[in-house]
């Protein structure tokens, strides 16, 4: 469960660039929260706060009760995060990059050995576990991040635009994923700028626009605030203009 | 503590499958010592065998046949110079050629100075050794042909040679060839940066570059402990490279066929120990260095320019020392660099290596190496590390 609340972070001389202005929000256990809003709206920013990495200006924001700024290494052994940033060593086999963070994780031994044996066939790696990240596609690079971000069996998972170069296959294939992640309970908070993505995935839409939450709630519910027919009709909307999402 | 061991093991592995940049940087330590060896010691002998046999061409030899005896006495190799000696001196074919003024005989019997005439070009190392020999030769002579005179006329050569100058050279054996100690020395130092770049400047700049480094700091392991596992790979990567360049040393002395130069030079097995003894704390603390400077970088290639001021510092301050001559302050044993440098030269000349001076050689890079680990970790934790990307 995360809750955030008031969160707000500016970069850049005297804060001269707002990225996040006070967003408040929760995503609940057991559901796929979706953050949607063009590029530049504040989602890479609000998920590096709620993954501990930087410490916002003002709010606050928890994790299953832990504050990400007084309590962030405990917040950082329950979340696991693919963040925009999300290099692999080169030299490295997908199953070795996947095992150094089970490790750092403080996993080790036939458990990890078996956890990382999991993740590599849930995510279809197998064929590649053992070659090197070297010659990766992009979409095989992200199954690995992702793989990597989940070593560790963490309850509350954040994703920066996870479908960012994976064919239409390995979409479903990861959304069948997040939804089985779901069926177990965990909490998972989703970004994209990608409008049908987020609609045919997540419970509960949070739409962000220049650092703001403009509109959140379920995707019936955004229809009928914005009085509007479909869903794409509804951002428009709410946006002001559908420019940057797709 | 595990995630440290951790760390260290994945960098250790990490690197060492860079095949190219470890064959790269072990090939130049394995061959650094071979190649600066022969090139030293084919030079040293070189001007040992020019020094040994002196052939001196003359002109006009006959005008001063008792000159010629002595010289000749002296197992010097009197031969007619060529006409174009000057061009020859030029182009380096020629040392040396002595010209016999024609008024020679003259100017003898009319008890005037005689002169003759040494042409030369000081400018060219190689002869150097030939000019002083034939000009010391010759000084011999008419220090000699005085003396004979003044005793000639009864006056005691001590009346016209007031100052008896006596040379006693101090250096033992071990102290010569103050060129190669100066070299193993210094090429010794120079390992100990040169091992650790590479890897120092991948995991941290180049960790920042591929974009490996945020996911990594989202990690449970905290930055101390992630930059200590770094130091600790870069560390061992590191000694082995300047272990291998010692070795590399001390097997081309102990094996390879140099030319003998009558330099009794010891560099045995001792000698290895007791250097990579003192190198110990460069080992350790230059891989930190390092470290703190790819942490600055925003890439490899930015990092990497400002390793060069840090080699730099470390090629120039054995430099300063040696055109310094005058003998070192004491406080020098305690700066990082020349401490070591002094120390390397001791144990060269055989001096033995007081475990006092050893140990405040530490003093100052373990308060560095934590300073500069401290404040990688200070980055990381920053914000702008993240914010250039």
């Amino acid at each position: 469960m995360i809750a955030a609340d008031g969160l707000a972070k500016s970069f850049g001389k005297r804060g001269a660039v707002q990225a996040v202005a006070g967003v408040s929000f929760t995503a609940a256990d057991g559901a796929i929260t979706g953050l949607l809003g063009p590029n530049g709206a504040g989602k890479t920013t609000l998920l590096r706060m709620l993954g501990t990495l930087i410490a916002p200006d003002a709010g606050s924001a928890r994790v299953d009760g832990l504050d990400v700024v007084r309590d962030r290494y405990a917040v950082r052994r329950r979340i696991g995060v693919l963040s925009d940033a999300r290099g692999l060593y080169p030299r490295l086999t997908a199953r070795e990059n996947i095992r150094y963070y089970g490790a750092l994780h403080g996993l080790g031994g036939a458990a990890l050995d078996q956890r990382v044996d999991v993740l590599i066939d849930v995510l279809g790696l197998r064929a590649l576990a053992d070659r090197r990240a070297q010659g990766f596609s992009q979409g095989e690079r992200m199954k690995t991040a992702i793989a990597r971000a989940l070593v560790h069996d963490p309850h509350t998972i954040l994703l920066d635009e996870p479908t960012n170069g994976l064919d239409i296959m390995s979409v479903r294939a990861l959304r069948e994923q997040l939804r089985s992640l779901r069926a177990l309970g965990k909490c998972l908070l989703f970004s994209s700028h990608v409008m049908q993505e987020v609609a045919a995935l997540c419970d509960t839409i949070v739409i962000l626009g220049k650092g703001r939450v403009i509109a959140q709630g379920t995707a019936a519910e955004l229809v009928e605030a914005s009085r509007a027919v479909s869903l794409e009709d509804a951002f428009v909307a709410l946006l002001g203009s559908g420019e940057g999402l797709m | 503590m595990r995630r440290v061991v951790t760390v260290f093991a994945k960098e250790l592995v990490d690197t060492l499958r860079d095949r190219r940049t470890m064959l790269v940087t072990l090939g130049t330590a394995a061959l650094a010592g071979p190649i600066f060896l022969m090139l030293i010691f084919n030079m040293i002998a070189r001007q040992a065998d020019r020094a040994r046999d002196v052939t001196l061409p003359v002109q006009g030899a006959a005008h001063a046949p008792a000159l010629i005896a002595f010289l000749e006495r002296q197992q010097v190799n009197v031969v007619p110079a060529p006409d174009d000696y000057e061009a020859k001196i030029r182009a380096g074919e020629l040392d040396v050629v002595m010209i016999v003024d024609p008024a020679f005989a003259d100017d003898v019997a009319k008890g005037k100075a005689a002169t003759v005439r040494l042409v030369y070009d000081r400018s060219r190392d190689r002869a150097r050794a030939t000019i002083e020999q034939a000009e010391t030769l010759l000084r011999a002579y008419g220090r000699q042909w005085g003396q004979s005179r003044l005793l000639l006329r009864g006056i005691a050569p001590e009346v016209g040679n007031p100052l008896n100058v006596d040379s006693v050279n101090l250096a033992t054996p071990q102290q010569s060839g103050a060129l190669v100690l100066f070299l193993v020395a210094y090429y010794g130092l120079f390992a100990s940066i040169m091992g650790g770049m590479a890897v120092a400047l991948d995991s941290t700049a180049g960790e920042r570059e591929r974009q490996s480094l945020e996911p990594l700091l989202m990690t449970p392991a905290r930055p101390i402990e992630i930059v200590t596992g770094k130091w600790l790979a870069t560390s061992t990567l590191n000694a082995a490279v300047v272990l291998v360049t010692l070795v590399g040393f001390w097997a081309t002395l102990a094996f390879a066929p140099l030319p003998p130069v009558g330099i009794p030079f010891l560099f045995g097995v001792q000698e290895l120990v007791r250097f990579f003894a003192v190198l110990v704390p460069m080992i350790l603390l230059l891989p930190a260095v390092l470290l703190w400077v790819g942490t600055r970088g925003r890439t490899y290639k930015e990092a990497q320019a400002n390793v060069s001021v840090i080699m730099f510092v470390v090629a120039l301050i054995p430099m300063v020392q040696l055109f310094m001559q005058r003998r070192e302050p004491d406080w020098i044993a305690i700066v990082p660099v020349s401490g070591q440098y002094a120390l390397l030269n001791r144990a060269l000349r055989g001096e033995g290596l007081p475990a006092a001076e050893l140990a405040m050689s530490w003093i100052v890079p373990v308060a560095l190496i934590a300073i500069a680990l401290a404040a990688v970790a200070r980055l990381w934790s920053r914000e702008s590390i993240l914010a250039g990307k």
